[in-house]
């Protein structure tokens, strides 16, 4: 029996069929019996290539990676590379950047740490969603570092994190914070933010942007923070249904190609239009990075474009990897191509309800909102929309605005 | 991974090489190892990119791995590899042979690969599997192990905290589990399936006879010992030549075509009545219980092909399977002669009740045949 997404009129269907579940990766090596079929091509390897050019480039090699593991007893020197490599890696979705970073942060004796590369394990872990441990280091620096720098940054990354976790609670104090020690357009947007999600969207945009044409009037901010109080309305404003998210959005992709962030903001709300050439505008040359390619599959699929076919499939590979290594970075990304392109909605259930217990951003929530209606559970629906009614949030993306 | 919103305050920003847009997709450090052949055989893939953090693939440093510099850096990445890896068992450490060298790609590129025949002193399979590829480099890079029993695979993933792997395969369903699943299902299979029980049935009814058919009464009854001994000869007959059948079919030795060997298992039921009353046959129910027993040994095997499609270990499922069916036959005349040879005793039985029972199986065997015949 199959199930298909978004029953009309609300309606459930009942589709409900064995869950299953991955054990997680700790420590031991496990085991998975390998009888689904999803599993069954790794099984058979593809053959061995024996009669390979001389005259072929096989591989690209990235810039720095050699310099990574030059030993140093300088924790200016590790933390500094330590925080290229994270930016790396925010800026090409590659997580083999997270993994020198891990490296680099391993060789760091616990009782060495620095506040500084303290604040930049917080972060390290974040992107690797062990979120309790990165708050227990940001809460660390903020009670006891006597680096004044280092505690206003582990505000505003804890402040970040409570807000990606949707304890809101929480992250308002982390943002009150950060903002009488580092007032501006960033304090303002991490408010902004704040009040979007738990009361009135539209007042929050409205307040922002009149901060944002105000520091622009009175001095250029820097463009740092310009950029990030752009990002923060291109959210809000999608959140309220303005039609204003696209222009602000548009302007941090300029500026930043490499924000990663925005630019899948961008193509969500061009593909929830059915705007797919600028889906796929927005996504060409980001085949690597499972967001937006899974977000251009699902505009080539809906398009019929002829590349669909092949895009899917590389993605089945990549996804069916990542389950064989056990980790779940990817849950939010497998999901919605669980969801959208392999209709399985029990198992786009199964893995949104996982991601949302880390990360409740709104397209978490939309997403988990959208698989609980494709598989007709009526619980986990339920249990979102209360969670939504509690903190006062809505979205003009959730399924619900559509009907 | 997913992308991450975040931040550094422009107080805290370094000077950032541009990330490369590099084509090739993303994503963790991944080696892959497939052991299988027993197993006796690896076949490992390391990513190149990664080879470039432990060899010198780039030897011009234009960040470009031509296919001439990966052959020209072989022997140093092959050494590179082998000496990450450690196969043993009680017998001490293999070594490994390689067999073929070059590439392969996976969804983020291209990898160097290489299979490799596991040579351990004793000759047998090794047991246990060190892994310590690159883990000094990527402390989030995995070994992911795929482990193929007899059509059966199985999965792991080795990590800095996790380097080794037990390959005796103790966490995976052992063989004493298959067993006993195959002896429980050749138990149902003989129970639920009615034609054998018929057959059966007429097998040992000579045998519940005060007086065999084809003898002139002698005035006494024949003993129990006797007959005891008579009916063993049949079961065992009957046994011996569904065992060997079966393993012929289930080892893809023989193969008959399954309607066939349905309607000859139906006729073999209504003949062998047949012959209780008019011995057209012989007079040596052994030699029947043994022929017919051949038949019947097919038919099993067809069950069990339908189970065993995806289980490792068919020897073993295959001598539970056998056992099971024996063990129903031998429940089955333990609740069931005792009956027979009790009304044995009776004229009632000798005169109505056999003749009867003969009649209505051949008419079920005929019907059967008529049913299963594939001609109709």
């Amino acid at each position: 029996m199959t199930c298909f997404n978004k029953p009309p009129g609300g309606r459930f269907s009942r589709c409900l069929g064995p869950v299953f579940s991955l054990p997680a990766l700790r420590g031991r090596p496990f085991w998975l019996i390998a009888t689904f079929a999803a599993f069954q091509a790794q099984a058979a390897p593809d053959p061995i290539i024996t009669d390979f050019g001389v005259d072929q480039i096989l591989t690209e090699l990235p810039r720095s990676a050699a310099e990574v593991f030059r030993e140093t007893d300088s924790p200016e020197e590790a933390g500094d590379r330590l925080q290229i490599l994270i930016t790396q890696a925010r800026a090409s979705g590659d997580p083999r950047y997270l993994g020198y970073a891990q490296t680099l942060v391993n060789r760091w004796p616990e009782e060495q740490l620095t506040d500084r590369l303290r604040v930049l394990r917080a972060t390290l872990r974040q992107s690797l969603h062990q979120f309790d441990s990165a708050r227990s280091d940001l809460e660390r620096v903020i009670s006891t570092s006597s680096d004044t720098q280092q505690r206003i940054q582990a505000r505003l990354t804890l402040a970040n994190l409570e807000l990606v976790q949707g304890r809101y609670k929480e992250a308002e104090q982390h943002c009150r914070a950060f903002q009488s020690g580092y007032p501006g357009l960033i304090a303002q947007s991490c408010l902004a933010s704040l009040q979007a999600r738990t009361a009135d969207p539209e007042t929050a945009y409205r307040n922002l942007a009149s901060q944002l044409a105000d520091s622009i009037d009175r001095q250029p901010a820097d463009s740092t923070s310009r950029l990030w109080a752009e990002g923060t309305l291109g959210n809000i404003a999608a959140q309220a249904g303005l039609p204003e998210a696209k222009v602000h959005w548009q302007r941090v992709v300029k500026a930043t190609p490499n924000d990663l962030y925005v630019r899948a903001q961008l193509a969500d709300w061009h593909l929830e239009r059915g705007h797919f050439e600028q889906v796929l505008r927005l996504t060409q040359g980001f085949d690597a990075v499972d967001t937006l390619a899974v977000v251009r599959a699902i505009a080539m699929e809906r398009m019929g474009h002829p590349g669909s076919n092949e895009l899917n499939s590389r993605l089945r590979q990549r996804f069916e990897e990542a389950r064989w290594r056990g980790a779940l970075l990817h849950a939010r990304d497998v999901a919605r191509f669980e969801l959208d392109i392999e209709n399985q909605t029990e198992e786009a259930l199964r893995l949104a309800t996982k991601n949302w217990e880390s990360q409740r951003e709104p397209l978490d929530t939309r997403l988990l909102l959208r698989s609980a209606l494709a598989a007709g559970d009526k619980v986990q629906y339920q249990r979102v929309r209360d969670w939504l009614n509690e903190q006062g949030q809505s979205d003009a993306r959730y399924p619900e605005f559509k009907q | 991974m997913t992308v991450t919103r975040g931040i550094w305050l422009a107080l805290l920003t370094v000077t950032l090489v541009s990330a490369s847009g590099m084509a090739a997709a993303h994503k963790a450090s991944d080696s892959f190892l497939y052991l299988d052949n027993g197993p006796t055989e690896l076949r490992i893939d390391v990513a190149l990119r990664d080879l470039a953090l432990l060899t010198s693939i780039d030897r011009n440093g234009d960040r470009q791995v031509s296919g001439q510099e990966l052959r020209q850096a072989r022997p140093e990445i092959t050494r590179t590899v082998e000496s990450a890896l450690n196969f043993s068992n009680s017998s001490g450490n293999c070594d490994l042979a390689g067999k073929k060298w070059g590439i392969s790609e996976h969804s983020d590129g291209f990898y160097s690969a290489a299979r490799y025949a596991i040579q351990c002193p004793d000759g047998g399979p090794p047991r246990a599997l060190e892994y310590n590829l690159l883990f000094e480099q990527d402390a989030l890079h995995r070994g992911l192990v795929s482990l193929d029993y007899d059509g059966q695979t199985r999965l792991a993933a080795l990590g800095p905290d996790s380097r080794t792997l037990d390959l005796t395969g103790t966490e995976n369903p052992g063989y004493f589990s298959v067993f006993a699943t195959f002896v429980y299902q050749g138990v149902i299979h003989l129970l639920i399936g009615l034609d054998h029980i018929l057959f059966l049935l007429v097998l040992i009814i000579p045998a519940t006879l005060s007086f065999p058919k084809n003898q002139v009464p002698s005035g006494r009854s024949r003993a129990l010992r006797g007959r005891l001994l008579e009916l063993a000869g049949i079961i065992t007959a009957f046994t011996a030549a569904h065992s060997i059948t079966l393993a012929l079919a289930a080892l893809d030795i023989v193969s008959l075509p399954i309607a066939w060997v349905e309607t000859v298992i139906a006729l073999s039921i209504g003949l062998a009545a047949l012959n209780v009353a008019w011995p057209i046959l012989g007079h040596k129910t052994w030699k029947l219980a043994f022929g017919f027993g051949l038949v019947h040994g097919f038919g099993f095997a067809s069950v069990l092909g339908d189970l065993t499609s995806g289980v490792s270990g068919l020897a073993v499922a295959l001598a539970g399977f056998n056992l099971g069916v024996e063990l129903g036959q031998l429940a089955l005349l333990v609740v069931g002669f005792p009956v027979l040879y009790y009304l044995g005793k009776k004229r009632v039985y000798q005169k109505g009740g056999v003749p009867v029972m003969l009649a209505a199986i051949g008419a079920i065997s005929l019907f059967w045949v008529v049913q299963r015949a594939p001609l109709f």
